[in-house]
This record gives structure tokens, C-alpha cells and sequence, in this order.
């Protein structure tokens, strides 16, 4: 019967039905900073079971609203349930600057960081990550994979990498014509098997053989 | 009739008496009435930081009945339109008041014929002081930007929220329906939660647990934010006010942060209140601003005001 519980995923990140991507993901920075493990405030007025529920709603409120499908998905249940007006949902698509990089990263950032590394360094996937890196070549379907068997979003890989998504994407799904220049892609690649906690150099050097000659000359 | 707001603050320290005195001598200016009551019994200095050295009369010679009004009790202090009822002289045993006595005390200063009557309380969650808070149907609460103070904040207003949910209860005789709802608690050894009670109290009379919910959102707690220095979230006043209002049914206001300054202790020693010692500094115009904020609102007061018993 708590109010928090009654507000929708806009409420809860604090944001208008027709919040870009960037508004949407300052407010969640933002209710990172009241609600994280390292904020005093959350410390003191919830308890740790309290805290971990209001923190999952707050996941759950950007991990949808920042996916355009889900988002899609959830706003037409809006309208359906008469919450919303029908014209949110032509609204959608428009274009605003996305600021990718924060230059002063606010404190609630290495919670971030120490959430999203607490869950790989929890989950076991030995199996899947030696199977991958005994790899000659490794696609980016096999760093999907390992992503995904240990359960981190796109959208947090670029939390904590700062690699653009669409970047990510390229990698992952072998579009080589989107793919960055060669330094930036070895960088990036690198960020991201840290993150993953597995072997960069064998990550690196077996996904870019995975690219075709040409491409990498190319650039 | 009067605004009364009591001050209150859950860890001692944050500035709640140094709050009174200066709030006090900013409205006072404005030509407002307002008498300054200290509540912190056993603990008292509001006299202290108004400039007294010992007042002739106070609270004592009402609770012994020598006075028979609060009102003869009252003191005039350095500024003009400023008063204080001084707890200073009260028996060593005072601190432990008996509730009928509270009772009287309560219902004395709802009486007093001042404009504004500000209650400085003792610190902690002890049951004068959360008594005393909920004698005025809004409260100033003070904290500063330390982790345990506002840890303690959180505990304070949780305190005042569930004696406030319980206070509601007894008027109305609810209390047969709590009771057979914590009978049926699954685990008998967790502490009663606010949000508990309302949820159950919904669930098993929906009317009676709309009428508390009316009852706490007519509560105003309003926040302020002492000694705070730069390095700290500049925004930390405002989250809590927010953490508060989406997760207590009552209302919380946050009316700004008060600057530290190493000089409130100078006018404490000089026996002159701050603002008026050194009327142009941050500090005291953050004071200011939150003076503006709390008298400002154009509400009437009478909509503000409730009786302790009704």
C-alpha cells in the first residue's frame, strides 16, 4: 500500500511519458543516487531488503522505457489501461542529443559498476567461456553468448564501458561495415572482455580475425 | 490563533535550539509575536543563545503552580516581540515528565496568544519528545549533512509517523482492529511497521483506513538542512524530501540548507543571537529564506492548526 508501489515506470524514474533516452537516463542516475547501496539516504530510512526491492523496480523502469520495444510494449498497455493519452505513442522516435560521455562521473556510477561486476564475478559460465576462447575465431555471436548466459543487458555495457550501443551492436552481430576503426574497435573489444572477466588478448585477437581482410585494411 | 511548530531533531547537536533562536528573532522583526519555548528539559540552553544568563521565572513555576497560566511564565528577551518560556530552572527530575503533565503543557501552549510558538525539543525519540512534536499539526525538523544524523532523522520521522498512525488510532477506536490485525501477524516478533497497520486497517475497513490516510497527509513535516558545507550533494535536502514524500503518507517540505560557519559559536559566547550579530552572511540569509518559506504561504492558519485532542 507503500505510494512508491503504485507508480508506473515513468513515475518512478520521475519522468514525462514522452522522456528521451537522455532524460531517462539522467533520472535513473539520478534515483541511483537517493536508492544505492553507497547512498546514506537509502541507507537510513530502508532496510536492506526494502532497498534491494526499490532498486529492482528502478532496473526494471529503465531497463524497459530504455528498449524501444519494451517501451513500445508498455506504453500501449498504458493507453489500454486509460493511463495515457494514444498520442504518446506517435511520439516516440524523436531524435535529441545523447550526451555519450560523462566527463565528471557522479558517485553513484561505482555502485553501478560494483553491481554489474558482483553478478559476473557471482555467475559461473567456465563452461561456455572456455568452450568460446579455445576459439581460433570468435564472432560476435559468441560474445552474445557469453554476455547474455551471464545476464547483462546491452544497456549496461555501456553504462559501465562507455561503448556506444550502436557500436555494440555491430560487434555483436558481425555488421563490419559499422564497425569503428580498427584502434577505437581494439579498445573497445578490450573494455569489453574486462568487463566479462575473460581473456582480453585471446578475445581481441580471435574476434578480429573474425573480421574480413579488406574491412580492417579498409580502416 | 497561533502557529506552533515544534523543532525536533534526532540526534542531539544538529542546531535545532540555535534554529529556534534565530528563526525566532527573524520573524520577530517582521513584527510577528513569537515565543520560544524550551522543551528540551533537563537539556535546556535556548536562554543561552538568546543572551540570558538565568531567567527569573519559567516553566517551573507553572508545573509547581505558582503560575497558574503559561502565559505569566513568559520571559522578554533582548529582542523586541521575541519571548521565551525557560525550562532552566525545573527540578533535576523534570526530564521525566508524568503524561498528565505533558498533557498540560500541551494544551497550555496551545493556548498561548502569540502569532508563532516555536518548541525546542530534546533530542532522541523518547516519548516527551515525540509527544511535544505532535502537539502542533506540522513540525520543523533539524538535521545536518552527517550519516548519523540522518540516519537518526529517518528513525525520528518513522518514530513520529507510527505514533502519529497510532494517535489517530486511539481517537477513533481503531485499536481493536489493530490489535486482532497484529494477532495475526505471521511473524509475531517483527516490529510493527506504519505501512503495515494502513495496509491492514485498508484491507479490513476501507473508510477507516481512508480517514487515516487523510489524517497523516494533513501532517507537515518541513526539513531543514543545518551546518551544510560545499562538498556535500547540494541536492541532498531535496532527495530526502522526496524519499519521504513518495514513501510516508504524509507531507514533507524541505525549506532549505543552512550554511556552517564557525561564527554561530562566537555569538553564542557574545550572548547575542546570530542573525542579529552578523546580519549579512550566508548563513543568515539562508535562514532568512527559510523564514520567507515558512511564513509565506498565504494558507490560513486556521487550516494549519489542530488541537492535540479533538
Amino acid at each position: 500500500m507503500n505510494k512508491f508501489e503504485e507508480l508506473n515506470l515513468y513515475e518512478i524514474l520521475g519522468i514525462p511519458l514522452n522522456a528521451s533516452y537522455f532524460e531517462i537516463r539522467q533520472a535513473y542516475k539520478e534515483e541511483l543516487s537517493i536508492y544505492d547501496e553507497d547512498s546514506v539516504i537509502s541507507y537510513s530510512f530502508f532496510s536492506d531488503d526494502e532497498r534491494a526491492e526499490i532498486l529492482k523496480k528502478i532496473e526494471e523502469a529503465f531497463l524497459t522505457l530504455m528498449d524501444e520495444i519494451k517501451r513500445g510494449e508498455y506504453d500501449r498497455a498504458l493507453v489500454d489501461a486509460g493511463i495515457a493519452d494514444v498520442s504518446i505513442l506517435s511520439k516516440k522516435g524523436q531524435k535529441k542529443p545523447i550526451p555519450l560521455f560523462q566527463m565528471g562521473r557522479p558517485a553513484e556510477y561505482n555502485a553501478l559498476v560494483k553491481r554489474v561486476k558482483k553478478r559476473v564475478e557471482e555467475k559461473d559460465v567456465t563452461a561456455i567461456s572456455t568452450e568460446i576462447l579455445s576459439k581460433e575465431v570468435i564472432s560476435g555471436n559468441d560474445l552474445k553468448r557469453l554476455r547474455e548466459s551471464i545476464g547483462i543487458t546491452l544497456e549496461e555495457v555501456f553504462e559501465v564501458a562507455r561503448i556506444r550501443k550502436s557500436f555494440l551492436k555491430a560487434i555483436e552481430e558481425d555488421q563490419f561495415e559499422e564497425l569503428p576503426p580498427m584502434v577505437y574497435l581494439k579498445s573497445f573489444l578490450k573494455s569489453y572482455a574486462e568487463l566479462l572477466q575473460v581473456d582480453v588478448q585471446k578475445i581481441v585477437e580471435g574476434y578480429i580475425k573474425n573480421v574480413p581482410i579488406d574491412q580492417e585494411f579498409g580502416r | 490563533m497561533s502557529r506552533i511548530y515544534p523543532i525536533g531533531g534526532g540526534k542531539g547537536g544538529t542546531g535545532k535550539t540555535v534554529i529556534a533562536a534565530n528563526l525566532g528573532a527573524l520573524i520577530a522583526k517582521q513584527g510577528k509575536s513569537v515565543v520560544l519555548v524550551d522543551l528540551d528539559l533537563g537539556g535546556s540552553n535556548l536562554h543561552t543563545c538568546l543572551g540570558m544568563r538565568n531567567p527569573r521565572i519559567g516553566l517551573n513555576e507553572f508545573l509547581n503552580k505558582t503560575c497558574k497560566k503559561l502565559d505569566q511564565t513568559v520571559v522578554s528577551t533582548a529582542i523586541s516581540n521575541l519571548f521565551l518560556v525557560s525550562s532552566v530552572n525545573c527540578s533535576l527530575e523534570v526530564a521525566n515528565l508524568f503524561f498528565a503533565q505533558k498533557q498540560k503543557i500541551i494544551r497550555a501552549i496551545q493556548r498561548l496568544p502569540y502569532d508563532y510558538i516555536f518548541l525546542d525539543l530534546a533530542a532522541g525519540t523518547n516519548f516527551n519528545t515525540i509527544d511535544f512534536f505532535l502537539a502542533s499539526n506540522e513540525g520543523l525538523f533539524v538535521f545536518t549533512p552527517e550519516p548519523t544524523s540522518i540516519e537518526n532523522a529517518a528513525r525520528f520521522i518513522r518514530t513520529v509517523y507510527l505514533r502519529k498512525v497510532k494517535q489517530v488510532l486511539k481517537q477513533r477506536a481503531f485499536l481493536e482492529i489493530v490489535r486482532e490485525i497484529i494477532a495475526n501477524m505471521k511473524d509475531r516478533n517483527a516490529n510493527v511497521k506504519s505501512s503495515d497497520i494502513i495496509e491492514a486497517l485498508t484491507e479490513k475497513d476501507p473508510a477507516k483506513g481512508k480517514l487515516l490516510l487523510e489524517r497523516l497527509s494533513a501532517f507537515r513535516f518541513k526539513l531543514i538542512l543545518n551546518q551544510f558545507e560545499k562538498k556535500i550533494d547540494e541536492n541532498l535536502g531535496e532527495k530526502i524530501e522526496k524519499v519521504c514524500n513518495r514513501h510516508f503518507h504524509s507531507d514533507f517540505q524541505f525549506l532549505g540548507k543552512v550554511s556552517y560557519d564557525e561564527k554561530v559559536h562566537d555569538s553564542v559566547l557574545s550572548s547575542r543571537t546570530y542573525v542579529t550579530k552578523y546580519p549579512y552572511t550566508v548563513t543568515a540569509l539562508n535562514l532568512q529564506n527559510i523564514v520567507d518559506k515558512l511564513i509565506g504561504k498565504d494558507q490560513p492558519v486556521s487550516d494549519r492548526y489542530q488541537r492535540y485532542h479533538e
